[in-house]
This record gives C-alpha cells, sequence and structure tokens, in this order.
C-alpha cells in the first residue's frame, strides 16, 4: 500500500516529528507501531506540532511522550482522560488526544474512562491494550485473561475478565475503533478519522498490542491472525449500534479492526454548553478583568 | 457596641433560610450592618437548623451567643433554645398549646422574657393561604416587632416576587398585613403600648412580668450607609472574586461547605459564558482544572478536607510541570467525614503538607467577603507568576455566613500572568529547552501555551531536563528540584508580611508601626471578624496580627510585634494551633498563649471577649 504522506513543503513531515530522545521500549513493543501511526496521521492530516496537545497517561506508552514532538503533557498514572477533557475545554481549537494504557484506563481510572465517554467530550482516546502493566513488570489488568499467570498472580488472577467492549458500548459513545498494533497503514486511517470525529465527541480507538515480555496469550503472531479488517469486508460504521456492539464484543473466532461505530448527529459536550452557544473564541483567549458590576447589584 | 441579635429556628426545610434572608435584606436596607450565621445539621429535611443574624449600626463580623428575639418555627426550638434568649428578650412561636416545662418557665419568668404565640394555622386559614406563606406572616411579626414600617417589607416581596405574579405579590402583602395585624393586637391588648414596654396576657401569649419592659433589641438609629451596600455570602464573594480575575472554567464536585461556590458559579454561567463542571469526583476536577489551565485559561477547582485529599497528587503533579493551578480548600471539623455542616481550621497542616514531593507551593486564606474577592485574582496571579499551585483556605464559617459589604472596587483587581511570553516575534526565539530552565533567574523559566507558533515541550511529570524529556541523572535531579524551589525563595520575598489590625479613634487602622502593645492576638482567616469585634469593646493597647499568607510562612513582622508586646496569644479554631505550629517550625518562635476551640463552632463575640480578658491577666513568670 502507498502511504499518501505529503512530500511537498507546506505542510509538517514525519521529520518535524522527530525527537531526539531515544526509544526506550523493549524490541518488537506495539508502542513502536502506535507511535508511527500517530505521527503519520498527524502529518496527513497537516498538524504541525505546535498545533496538536497530545496527553500521555503513565505506563510504557507514556515513556513515548518525549520521543516525539508536539504540545505534551505527561501525567498521573489512571488520570489523563480528565486533564485531555480540561485542556480541550480550555482551547477548543486545538486538537487533543490523549493516551493511556489498559491498566490505567480500566482500572484506577475506569470511573474517568466512563464518565469521558458518557460526557461525549471532543477529544480522542487512544488505548494501549497490551492487557497487562507492562512498566510494572507484567501484573495482570483488568483485562488480562481470567487464570492467566501473572506476577503478583502466580495462581492466575481469579477475577473474570472485563468486557472492555460491551462496557464501552453500554456508554452509548459515538465513535468505537479497534486497531492493531501490527497494521501501521490501518491504524494510521483509524487515528486520522479518531482525530476528525473531536469535532463529534469522544473518539474512543482500542489499539490491540503486543507486549512481548509480558503478554504470551495474545501475541503479536496471535492477533496478526485473528484480527481482520471489517470494513474492507463490508462494515458499515453507522450501522445500529448493537450490530456495532455484537461484532465489538464478539472474539471468538475472530477480532473485527477498523472504525466499528460512528455517529455524528450526537452534540458534543462543548456544544452543549449554553453559556457557550454563539461564543467564537476559546475559554484561552478570554482571560481578562470581567465586569462584575450586574451581579452586585442584584446583590445589594 | 449596640448589637441586636435575632434568631430563627426550626426544622430544616421549614423556611429558617428564607425568613432570615428577608429580614436580613430589610434590615440592611434600613440603615443596619448585619452579619448572618447558619447553623444546620447534614441532612435535607427535618433535623434543627438555625438563622442568626446579628445587626448594628456600626461594622459587626461576628456572632453572640444571646438572641433579643428568638422565632421558633417549631417545638424543638422552644426547647433547645430557649436558654439563649437574653433576660427582658422576646420568643415568638406558633406552637398551639404550647406549655414550657415548669423550670423553663420559672426562668423566663424570672428573667422578664416575654413569650408570643403567633396562631399561624389559623391565620393562614382566614386568608387561604398555602403553609409556605407562614414564612412571610412570621418573618411581618418580627418586622413588626422590630418597629420596622410594613411598606418597606411589601417593597422586598415584591422585588423578590414579582416575576411570578401578582397574585402571589398580593397574598404575600396579606401575610404581612395578618403579621402586623396580630402584633397591634397585641398593642391594643397592652394599652397601646409600644414594643419594649410592658406586655399583659391575652388569650394567645402570656405575660411572664410586667415589671420590666421587653428587650426586644429596640435597635439604634440606622446608619445610611449600610443601604447600598451588597449582602453576600463569602462563597459569593468567593465566586466574583474568581469571575472579576478572568476564571473561564469552574470544575467541582458537591461537599459542603465548598458546594455554595459550585452552586454559585453555576446559577450565574449564562452571563458569565464560563464553563461549569460538576465533575465526577473531585481528582477529576483537579484534573480537569489543571488541564484548563495548561491550555492558558484561567480555571479552578473548589472542595472541603475530603475531597482535597483526593485531589494532593494532582497538587504534587503540577508542581513538578510547573503548571499554574488554583484550589480551594474550604474547611469543616475533621477526621473522616466530621461535622459536614460545621466550621474549623482544621486543615492548614494539610494545606501545607499535602502531596507527595517538596516543590514550591502558596497557601493564603480568606477571612471575610472582602478577602474572598481579593484573593481570588491575586491567587491566580501569584500561581501564573510562579507556575506553581496555589491552595485558597476558606471555612464553612466564610463561606455560609452573610457579610453586609460594601461594593467590590473593580479596579483594583489587575491581572498579571508573569513570565507568560505570548509575543509571536519572542514565541519565534524560543527553544524547547527554555521551558524548564534550570538557569531561569529566580526559577522562574518562560512559559507558553499549547497552540502557539513556537518550539514544543512536554509538561512532564516525571523528573525531566530543560525541555521536559524524562532524565533520572543525578545532576539533572538536583538542578531542577533547585530550580523549583528557587521560585518558594522569590515568592516569600515577594509576600507581604502579615497585617497589624489596631483601634485609632474608634476605627479600625491597618499598621506599619510597631508600637507597643498590651496584648497581641495572633490569627487567621475566619476569625479576624470576631477578634476584631472584641478588640473594638478592649483598650486600643492591643492589636491584631492578621495572617492571610500562611505559606511560605513569613515570622519577621511577628517577632518583632512579639517582643514589644507585653502578651502574645494565638487563637485558632482547631485542637493544636497549627497556626502556632508553622510558625514554630519557621521561626523556633512558640507562642504559649492559645485559644483553641474545635467543637465545630466558630467564636461568639463575647464568648472570645471573656477569654481575651482572662488570657490577658494571666502572667507568665
Amino acid at each position: 500500500m502507498i502511504m499518501p504522506i505529503p512530500l511537498e513543503n507546506n505542510g509538517p513531515t514525519m521529520q518535524d516529528y522527530r525527537c531526539s530522545a531515544q526509544c526506550t521500549w523493549c524490541d518488537g513493543c506495539g508502542d513502536y507501531g502506535i507511535w508511527t501511526a500517530v505521527k503519520r496521521a498527524l502529518v496527513e492530516l497537516r498538524i504541525a506540532p505546535n498545533q496538536v496537545c497530545l496527553c500521555f497517561d503513565v505506563g510504557c506508552h507514556g515513556n513515548g511522550s518525549d520521543k516525539l514532538t508536539g504540545y505534551r503533557f505527561h501525567g498521573l498514572h489512571g488520570r489523563v482522560i480528565p486533564f485531555a477533557a480540561g485542556a480541550k475545554l480550555g482551547n477548543m481549537k486545538l486538537p487533543v488526544i490523549a493516551f493511556g494504557g489498559d491498566g490505567a484506563s480500566f482500572s484506577e481510572g475506569i470511573g474517568h474512562f466512563v464518565h469521558g465517554v458518557r460526557s461525549n467530550y471532543p477529544i480522542t482516546f487512544i488505548l494501549h491494550n497490551n492487557a497487562n502493566y507492562g512498566l510494572t513488570l507484567g501484573q495482570a489488568s483488568a483485562l488480562t485473561l481470567q487464570g492467566q499467570k501473572m506476577n503478583s498472580s502466580p495462581n492466575g488472577i481469579p477475577e473474570h475478565t472485563l468486557n472492555s467492549m460491551d462496557l464501552v458500548f453500554a456508554l452509548e459513545p459515538t465513535f468505537v475503533a479497534r486497531g492493531f498494533s501490527g497494521d501501521i497503514p490501518q491504524l494510521t486511517k483509524i487515528f486520522k478519522a479518531a482525530i476528525e470525529h473531536q469535532q463529534h465527541g469522544f473518539a474512543f480507538v482500542d489499539v490491540l498490542q503486543a507486549c512481548p515480555t509480558y503478554n504470551y496469550f495474545a501475541t503479536h503472531e496471535y492477533l496478526l491472525g485473528k484480527c481482520y479488517d471489517a470494513n474492507a469486508e463490508g462494515h458499515d460504521p453507522r450501522c445500529e449500534a448493537p450490530k456495532a456492539r455484537a461484532l465489538a464484543m464478539d472474539t471468538s473466532k475472530k477480532i473485527a479492526t477498523g472504525i466499528l461505530y460512528q455517529r455524528e448527529d450526537v452534540p458534543n459536550f462543548y456544544d452543549r454548553l449554553k453559556p457557550r452557544q454563539g461564543k467564537k473564541t476559546a475559554l484561552v483567549e478570554e482571560v481578562k478583568e470581567f465586569d462584575v458590576e450586574e451581579f452586585m447589584k442584584k446583590l445589594a | 457596641m449596640s448589637r441586636v441579635v435575632l434568631k430563627i429556628v426550626g426544622a430544616q426545610g421549614q423556611g429558617v433560610n428564607s425568613i432570615g434572608e428577608i429580614c436580613a435584606k430589610g434590615l440592611k436596607r434600613a440603615g443596619y450592618c448585619v452579619f448572618g450565621y447558619r447553623e444546620y445539621m447534614s441532612l435535607i429535611k427535618g433535623g434543627h437548623s438555625c438563622h442568626q443574624l446579628d445587626v448594628s449600626d456600626r461594622r459587626i463580623g461576628s456572632s453572640e451567643t444571646k438572641v433579643n428575639i428568638l422565632v421558633a418555627l417549631n417545638h424543638h426550638g422552644l426547647n433547645k433554645n430557649v436558654g439563649e434568649v437574653k433576660d427582658r428578650g422576646i420568643i415568638i412561636h406558633q406552637t398551639p398549646q404550647w406549655e414550657f416545662p415548669p423550670d423553663a418557665s420559672d426562668d423566663l419568668r424570672k428573667r422578664n422574657v416575654i413569650v408570643l404565640y403567633l396562631p399561624s394555622e389559623d391565620i393562614l386559614k382566614k386568608i387561604k393561604g398555602k403553609a409556605i406563606l407562614g414564612n412571610m406572616l412570621i418573618a411581618s411579626a418580627v418586622w413588626s416587632l422590630l418597629g420596622r414600617d410594613a411598606d418597606d417589607l411589601k417593597k422586598l416581596v415584591r422585588e423578590q416576587f414579582e416575576r411570578k405574579g401578582e397574585e402571589l405579590v398580593q397574598m404575600n402583602f396579606r401575610a404581612i398585613d395578618e403579621g402586623f395585624t396580630y402584633t397591634e393586637s397585641i398593642r391594643v391588648g397592652l394599652g397601646g403600648g409600644r414594643i419594649g414596654e410592658p406586655w399583659f396576657d391575652n388569650a394567645h401569649h402570656r405575660r411572664l412580668s410586667a415589671a420590666a419592659p421587653a428587650d426586644t433589641g429596640n435597635l439604634p438609629p440606622s446608619n445610611p450607609k449600610w443601604k447600598d451596600h451588597m449582602l453576600i455570602t463569602g462563597s459569593q464573594a468567593m465566586g466574583l472574586g474568581l469571575i472579576r480575575g478572568g476564571c473561564r472554567f469552574y470544575a467541582g464536585y458537591p461537599m459542603t461547605p465548598a458546594s455554595p461556590l459550585l452552586t454559585f458559579i453555576a446559577n450565574v454561567q449564562n452571563d458569565t459564558g464560563m464553563v461549569v463542571k460538576q465533575a465526577e469526583d473531585e481528582i477529576t476536577a483537579a484534573q480537569m482544572m489543571s488541564g484548563a489551565m495548561y491550555m492558558g485559561t484561567r480555571a479552578a477547582t473548589g472542595t472541603s478536607g475530603g475531597g482535597f485529599d483526593l485531589m494532593t497528587e494532582t497538587i504534587s503533579l503540577n508542581g513538578i510541570v510547573e503548571n499554574p493551578s488554583v484550589f480551594i480548600l474550604a474547611q469543616r471539623p475533621g477526621p473522616g467525614t466530621g461535622l459536614p455542616t460545621w466550621t474549623a481550621q482544621g486543615d492548614l497542616l494539610l494545606a501545607i503538607g499535602s502531596a507527595h514531593g517538596e516543590f514550591a507551593r502558596c497557601v493564603m486564606s480568606v477571612s471575610d467577603a472582602q478577602d474572598c474577592f481579593d484573593l481570588m485574582p491575586e491567587a491566580f496571579n501569584i500561581a501564573e507568576e510562579f507556575q506553581t499551585p496555589v491552595i485558597v483556605m476558606t471555612d464553612k464559617h466564610i463561606a455560609e455566613g452573610l457579610f453586609t459589604q460594601e461594593r467590590f472596587d473593580q479596579e483594583k483587581t489587575k491581572i498579571r500572568r508573569g513570565n507568560l511570553i505570548t509575543d509571536p516575534k519572542q514565541l519565534k526565539k524560543l527553544k524547547s529547552s527554555d521551558r524548564y530552565d534550570p538557569e531561569a533567574a529566580n526559577g522562574i523559566s518562560p512559559r507558553w501555551l499549547p497552540g502557539a507558533e513556537a518550539a514544543t515541550y512536554c509538561a512532564q511529570g516525571d523528573e525531566h531536563d530543560a525541555e521536559g524529556a524524562v532524565n533520572e541523572t543525578a545532576k539533572n535531579a538536583v538542578a531542577q528540584m533547585e530550580k523549583r524551589m528557587k521560585k518558594m525563595k522569590a515568592l516569600e520575598r515577594m509576600l507581604p508580611e502579615p497585617v497589624l489590625w489596631k483601634m485609632e479613634n474608634e476605627k479600625w487602622k491597618m499598621k506599619n508601626d510597631d508600637s507597643k502593645l498590651d496584648l497581641l492576638v495572633v490569627s487567621w482567616g475566619s476569625n479576624k471578624g470576631v477578634i476584631l469585634d472584641v478588640l473594638k469593646e478592649m483598650k486600643e493597647t492591643m492589636g491584631y496580627l492578621h495572617y492571610t499568607y500562611l505559606w511560605p510562612m513569613k515570622t519577621d513582622r511577628l517577632q518583632s510585634l512579639m517582643k514589644k508586646a507585653k502578651k502574645t496569644v494565638l487563637v485558632e479554631c482547631n485542637a493544636q494551633g497549627q497556626l502556632g505550629m508553622v510558625i514554630k517550625m519557621a521561626s523556633g518562635i512558640d507562642i504559649k498563649d492559645r485559644i483553641l476551640k474545635f467543637d465545630g463552632r466558630p467564636f461568639y463575640c463575647d464568648e472570645l471577649s471573656s477569654l481575651l480578658s482572662a488570657a490577658s491577666a494571666i502572667r507568665h513568670p
């Protein structure tokens, strides 16, 4: 497949996203693929590094916060979604992409995830899903298979595995996609759509990624064999939610990837705010002394 | 100072607050300074709640333990609050066939307290009014007892209910007329006597003594200067301060006593255009505020102790990424859920010591409505100038206290954004490594906002180098820690010393000289109101040193004043004397005389007056 990276000078290039810091991920880590696809998506959307805000959670993926350029933020474990939402509400003119792992997003930060989808914040959330806590050396996450032996779970984990797609669809999302870290061209396409979806609300991208060090049950080869491009096989993301939900949840034989569900007829969080109706400025442009005379009159 | 105290007590949901509010507004309009204090329990309906109004022709900022007029909306109030009525005071109630227990009855008789029964149910039946109208009925009876004019009350009613239709206005007018008729009938029964003169028994109320005139709190002559003042709660004042200071985003999670601020900001959002978010928890609120601040707008979050505990990790994060951020900590008594609807100053050590790691922070505390307005823009200014978290402390007593406050001088508000680069030419010159440049003067490196046409950087929560790349070397760790801690020193130099208040010619003055004092009172936060009220009545050789800025802690002024003062007393609403502990930590000075209170109530002026008199008499060997 030919990658449509613009060659002319007037747009950003992959070089612009290059950073001097060296990658520290394990050989064969899925983060390389995601990292590359994110940069490609931004370049193809002609978004320069100074025109984007990239927010990273804590985990292996978060170690990528200084491996590319852009206005970046690397915060607390589990808390990236509210930070990114606050950032976006502060300046609606800037695309905001949040990155989080399955450990942070479905355990410590699951409340934020639930309310993020429910609120339909105008941000993109990319889930680095390697089904374990890599950076803390391979403990079970809520998405690890039940019974799997992991660090600190020598007898296998007793909890059943959380069905993340079932949860997401219960929250009435407006954009759900799934990708695989081994398919950079498809990931690029998905990320572009997910960034463009921000105008409509919360775009959730579940990226299945290999963890060569700790994940022995869903390896690169396993995912390569099971994932297929559902859109290429005719799946229309603008279908009814139950159909997309069933497709997303059933991973027993094959794993559907691509844009699984999308709707653009629901206003995003910001567009629902009455005080912001008709406002042309962003909050960041409104920091000045505000006249409170009228309020004082009412209190007299 | 002449002070008249009116207290309305009853079950929550019975109208205690609406009666209090309408009386407060009417009295203020008539030319009085009103200080309102509310007590209530952590439940929605039932329980026992109070709204106390202390009224004077002079500035007043505290409550007294004894009341002139007690309005009891139910019989629980008659039992619970009867002891608070002053000799020759009045109790007005609406409980049919009420009899005090013999002991209480004897006591009231001895103390010449007058008890009036207002047959609300009968009157409402007569005018076919709904139960809610009983509030206006009793308010008008009180209004009449205070010797005020019915028309003033009607004017207020029209203002309040006009938009709900003329019918409602007229119903309220009828209730007001009935209230006045009732007190008038008593007067007639008394032979046309005015309030304040001996009254007689009739079928509904009883004269407990004819010997002495009732002390209804005959109000002193009014002072027109109060008429144009606002009646404002600390939370409203804080909200106005936030709005004035350019705050465009507020995120919070409901928790008393921080909720009224969230409510106020939310209620005016259509006028301010602000984004107001009731978050799913305090961590979310803190993170959303931090994200909005990182993007470059002004944002704040507010909570009470328990919620603040949840926010502390985010405070620490803002410390290392050098993100300006504003946290409002509205105190109530802990630990745990504690006394949710009561007041305390038990979280000073929390504010100063919260969050892991070492970083620069500013802790300040408001004391009254004026401070609430003035300090909010300043909190943002300091946060942006020093690129670090600022914690603004308040407490239930301020947040829900009702202040008679002159219109805020808006011209005083100046927005300062510190080393924020916005000029396109300057932005172009920036390197990524300027963002956290350890060589920056005072540790304050340039800050520029996402979206700016400039080199980009990472706001990095891991220890990082100058451009925000993770760096775990020893040398870098020291350089960045020193950079951030330099800001603390710079902040300490910039912050003002605590302010000395002294009476001069019957007026409060903020003094810069360190004259000799018989008594130096040291305190912070909401205690200011009561301390000034108490010292006003004492000798002019007493002074009050008020700490607005609590961290970094400055003690030079305190030390110099203490040397010249015969006696120094620390006053705080906590069990350990936390300000004293911080002062000792910073200077080694131990203020031994301490007046501490930690029962969930604020200091009352009569209470503090006797405590301070006793303390000033103690001589240490």
